[in-house]
């Protein structure tokens, strides 16, 4: 087996450009929850989320557009016989809105195909690739994926892609499930109240040690074990007793041949629902039990991120093992029971070389990928 | 990198079917009946009529599939994925939610509908129905042989702790601003198992040799001819 290494990192989220920007607003406290002036609000029941900062598209072009734009020139470049896996739950459907709004023709650049050739082509990749669509596990689920191919010999370069928007289609149906929150989320909290919606554009070059060593690519981080499992229970909510995040968090444990007491701390999904985050503490509690280490979600200072949550997450976990830093989770003032000592709204210190992070979505899915630093 | 593929359903233009009980391959142009219930269950079943149109065809092929291979009842959960192919995914169930959304501003739009505008919805129906703990996820890809899901499944299985996958395509009619005419919608999916199933006569193995795919001993170029080969061979 390869061992993989997480060797480029370029994160756009809603505290600006650049995972060092992010990194240390995150250690302090920043949030980039605000009123959404994107769209009109009056009529869902939360007008916050946390939008990317000066994120503007022509008539008839998506956002995303703007997002891959800033992703790429910041991640620089690629080897361009690397995999392309792209994790987006909903592409262009910012576009989608309008042409249906205007009783338009529909471009085909509302499909999966040509938004994977743009990408393909703006990191100058000679293969289109793939887009996997895990709900909110997406890119947790490419990550896993790219580090299983890797490590399989089976490939040596894979370029994850991953971003989604904050966009009135996706506001409309959270808000008519009633699952966003009126004010800013508080994950974990006691007195959450759901979730407020984000956006990012995310890219993680995963390559075989070897070939990072023969690109002159200093490796930040290792994935060091991954897993993926359906809870098996319901479309939309959560599995109780956590058993899908329970069943994926043990395939991470075992493929990365550690004990629970050898993880430094996880990176929660958190998404500030009443029943994710209480799923995910006894999902925690089950698999960690006495060596439940300290964990943090990072949903109240970006949102809830959707199918480039895990990727944005998961890049922040790079930062954490290279600092030993674990950021607050915003929003947290009075920690769920089963997380009290293992939660703060303020910055901890942790110890270790292991960091776990978890994402579940809809359809019942749970992708956990664990990180080693020390690279 | 290998699999044995022990079961084939599909719901497509020539109707509702399983490979053990035809020779006919299924993936032809034509219109797409949405099933009803008593098409794909026995028993009464209050969540299918409200499945979107896409969720529908997806389950009923994946419940035939597992019918075929002798896996639909079960005890147990186990862990089997979903690996699903699609062109255009939930679009229609997209355009749909929009005509609730658009008109008054948000203030009509449905949370059922909204509910499968994420078209691996579908899946998670199938794995509580069926007690699938497997990875579950829709693949989106250029790829007009239909093998893409399979070529994912079989690097998948080399790796991962799934004892099995069922890969396979599903798509409804395109929107009328993409139609062509040519398209086979519907869905069709195989069981691809790590290992031969006791007790099953299997349709025989898959492999990845290389960029190839092989299937009874010859190149599989797209996946009408290898369900073809397998509903001829079985």
């Amino acid at each position: 087996m390869s061992r993989v290494v997480i060797s480029k990192i370029a994160t756009v989220t809603a505290l600006g450009d650049g995972l060092e920007l992010l990194w240390q607003g995150l250690l302090a406290g920043q949030s980039g929850i605000s009123p959404v002036d994107r769209f009109a609000c009056e009529n869902y029941i939360s007008r916050q989320a946390a939008c990317i900062p000066d994120l503007q598209a022509p008539r008839h072009a998506s956002l995303l557009d703007a997002i891959l734009e800033r992703v790429a020139a910041q991640l620089g470049p690629v080897p361009s016989d690397s995999r392309l896996l792209v994790a987006s739950t909903k592409g262009e459907i910012d576009l989608l809105t309008t042409v249906c709004r205007e009783e338009a023709k529909i471009p085909a650049a509302v499909l999966f195909e040509p938004l994977l050739a743009k990408i393909a082509r703006r990191f100058k990749l000679t293969a289109v690739g793939s887009n996997i669509n895990a709900a909110c596990a997406s890119s947790t689920i490419a990550v896993a994926r790219a580090a299983g191919l890797i490590a399989a010999g089976q490939t040596d370069a894979v370029l994850v892609y991953a971003a989604d928007l904050v966009s009135e289609f996706v506001f409309s149906g959270f808000s008519a499930l009633q699952a966003l929150s009126a004010e800013a989320c508080r994950p974990f909290d006691q007195q959450r109240k759901g979730l407020n919606l984000g956006e990012a554009g995310i890219a993680l070059l995963l390559m075989s040690e070897e070939r990072a060593r023969v690109c002159d690519q200093q490796p930040l981080v290792y994935v060091a074990g991954w897993g993926a499992a359906n809870d098996a229970h319901h479309v939309t909510a959560p599995a109780r007793d956590g058993s899908g995040l329970v069943l994926a968090c043990n395939q991470a444990l075992a493929k990365a041949e550690i004990a629970t007491e050898q993880v430094a701390a996880i990176n929660a999904h958190g998404t500030g629902t009443i029943y994710n985050d209480a799923m995910e503490l006894t999902a925690f509690n089950a698999v960690f039990g006495e060596t439940l280490p300290p964990l943090h979600g990072v949903k109240g200072s970006l949102g809830h991120c959707l199918g480039a949550a895990g990727g944005v997450e998961i890049a922040i976990a790079c930062k954490s093992l290279q600092d030993q830093q674990l950021p607050g989770t915003v929003g947290c003032l009075q920690p769920e029971e089963a997380g009290q000592g293992r939660l703060s709204a303020e910055s901890q210190q942790i110890a270790g070389d292991y960091l776990l992070c978890s994402n579940s979505g809809f359809g019942g899915i749970n992708g956990v990928v664990i990180l080693q630093g020390g690279a | 990198m290998k699999a044995w593929i022990n079961g084939i359903g599909w719901l497509t233009a020539a109707g509702l079917g399983q490979g053990r009980e035809t020779t006919e391959q299924p993936l032809c142009p034509g219109s797409l009946e949405i099933p009803t219930r008593k098409q794909v269950f026995a028993q009464p079943d209050m969540r299918f009529g409200r499945l979107d149109e896409f969720s529908r065809i997806g389950l009923a092929a994946l419940a035939f599939c597992l019918r075929d291979a002798g896996q639909e009842e079960w005890v147990e959960k186990r862990p089997l994925g979903i690996v699903a192919a699609s062109r255009y995914g939930c679009l229609p169930t997209d355009l749909a939610y929009l005509q609730t959304m658009l008109p008054d501003h948000g203030k009509l739009a449905s949370p059922n509908l909204f509910a499968y505008t994420l078209p691996n919805c579908f899946l998670g129906e199938a794995a509580l129905r069926f007690g699938l703990t497997g990875n579950t996820l829709v693949l989106n890809q250029a790829d007009r042989s239909g093998l893409a899901p399979l070529r994912y499944a079989l690097e998948e299985l080399i790796w991962s702790e799934q004892q099995g996958i069922l890969a396979g395509v599903c798509d409804l009619a395109p929107p009328a601003d993409f139609a062509n005419g040519k398209e086979s919608p519907g869905s069709l999916f195989l069981l691809l198992d790590k290992a031969p199933r006791a007790g099953v006569s299997g349709y025989g193995k898959l492999e990845l040799q290389g960029n190839k795919m092989m299937f009874a001993g010859a190149e599989v170029t797209d996946l009408p001819t290898l369900v073809k080969t397998c509903l001829t061979v079985k």
